[in-house]
């Protein structure tokens, strides 16, 4: 026979129970929603309001040619927000269907840095030689005046950060991967022109080439690429 | 299909005819070698090719390619600025700024060829390693398919065979043109790098 203050004990154990898991199941609610929150990939820096007119240089494997078409595009204002904007709509032109360039779909580029010209110290070009203590970098030296000097006050160098899936991804070729790098390059004379030279990164680290022909250790200069290209059609 | 397929069979073919014609040819491969630049397995990197070429003093560095995207041949020279002259001490990046007129010359003697023979032709100027470090009128020839629909066309023997024969009777022309840059710093130089119709074609596949 169970007394009735062992029976009272018990319900109250089975109550308590009960409320730790309710408590429970509500804490761990709370938690999931505040890390799918954190987890949320939604833009923070919107683009503004309006739309504007920018200039992309679209590449033809068929001719080798580099062509400006103009677009409205809704463009972020911050300048490396809206350089890494330009770049992935270039890319996007290039995987619709009917592409001149077929690129595969998705983002192309992960970050860009702008750094003010001259760079003073150190070079960024991942071939020059060790010095005896084992760094990668080497002294700017007079020579490199025209890759690291600004043509105006207030150049700029965009370091372009592109994303391993679409170089891993882009196709073979000295024509398509030369004409890839042009567009970028004159995409990005026609809309920052304080964009005055140009170099890329693959994942932050520098890569010899884009898809083993077109190098990518160089620095591009900023420039017009429309008529970079010349085709010559068989008669 | 692979590149490195295409290119050494196109590579033979040209090294055929080439020496049919009294011209010598040096190649960097001329086997199934593995290709990826810089690897153990491959001894010859990308800078051991220039140096080899430049070596030889070779009337014309040809940089064999190939690819499934466009139709015809592209033909590319280096992307550096023409240098008026051979400086006595070259930097191995820039080696053939002074080289690029000669280059450029090439490219086009080339181009009239390969168009006669009614070959889809793109002529332009890429940075393609290692042919800024070449000291010879260099060229990046890229074979690409004769038909942009069929990217197999590529393998097509005839075609190949198509494309090395203009690319032969080309350079048979060049061997008695090609002039070597002025060195700066030094007494003026020029005459032809070969003149006894044995000029080299450093072919690089």
């Amino acid at each position: 026979m169970i007394s009735r203050h062992q029976r009272i004990v018990f319900w109250i154990l089975v109550v308590c129970i009960l409320g730790m898991g309710a408590l429970l199941f509500y804490e761990r609610e709370r938690d999931r929603k505040r890390v799918q929150a954190l987890g949320d990939a939604t833009p923070l820096d919107a683009p503004t309001a309006s739309t504007e007119a920018v200039t992309l240089y679209l590449a033809s494997d068929q001719d080798g040619s580099i062509a400006a078409a103009s677009r409205q595009i809704a463009l972020p204002t911050e300048i490396t927000a809206r350089a890494r904007a330009l770049l992935d709509h270039l890319n996007a032109e290039y995987a619709l269907d009917g592409s001149a360039h077929p690129l595969q779909s998705g983002a192309m580029v992960d970050d860009v840095f702008l750094l003010p010209l001259p760079i003073v110290g150190h070079t960024l070009d991942a071939r020059t030689s060790s010095d005896s203590s084992g760094t990668s970098t080497s002294l700017v030296s007079t020579d490199d005046a025209n890759t690291l000097q600004p043509q105006t006050v207030g150049g700029e160098l965009a370091v372009i950060n592109l994303r391993g899936s679409f170089v891993n991804q882009h196709p073979s070729g000295v024509e398509v991967e030369s004409l890839t790098l042009l567009s970028i390059v004159g995409t990005l004379h026609a809309n920052i022109p304080q964009i005055e030279q140009i170099k890329f990164l693959v994942d932050g680290q520098p890569r010899e080439t884009l898809a083993g022909h077109a190098d990518l250790l160089r620095t591009y200069p900023s420039r017009d690429t429309s008529t970079a290209a010349a085709a010559v059609p068989a008669n | 299909m692979l590149e490195k397929d295409v290119t050494l069979a196109l590579a033979f073919k040209l090294k055929s005819l080439l020496q049919a014609r009294g011209l010598t040819v040096q190649l960097t491969r001329d086997n199934d070698t593995p290709m990826e630049p810089n690897s153990p397995a491959n001894p010859l990197t990308l800078d051991d090719r220039a140096g080899a070429a430049n070596h030889s003093r070779a009337a014309a560095c040809l940089l064999l390619h190939a690819t499934g995207a466009g139709t015809g041949v592209h033909l590319y020279t280096s992307e550096l600025d023409a240098a008026a002259g051979e400086p006595a001490v070259q930097p191995w990046l820039t080696a053939q700024a002074a080289w690029v007129p000669q280059s450029q010359k090439l490219e086009k003697q080339l181009a009239t060829a390969l168009t006669r023979a009614r070959i889809p032709l793109v002529t332009s100027a890429a940075s393609v390693r290692p042919v800024d470090s070449l000291t010879c009128p260099a060229l990046v020839i890229e074979l690409a398919p004769s038909d942009s629909d069929d990217p197999g066309t590529i393998n097509d023997s005839s075609y190949q065979q198509h494309v090395a024969e203009a690319i032969a009777t080309s350079l048979v022309f060049w061997q008695g043109q090609v002039q070597a840059p002025v060195k700066l710093g030094a007494p003026a130089a020029s005459g032809a790098l070969s003149t006894s119709g044995t000029g080299d074609a450093g072919v690089t596949p």
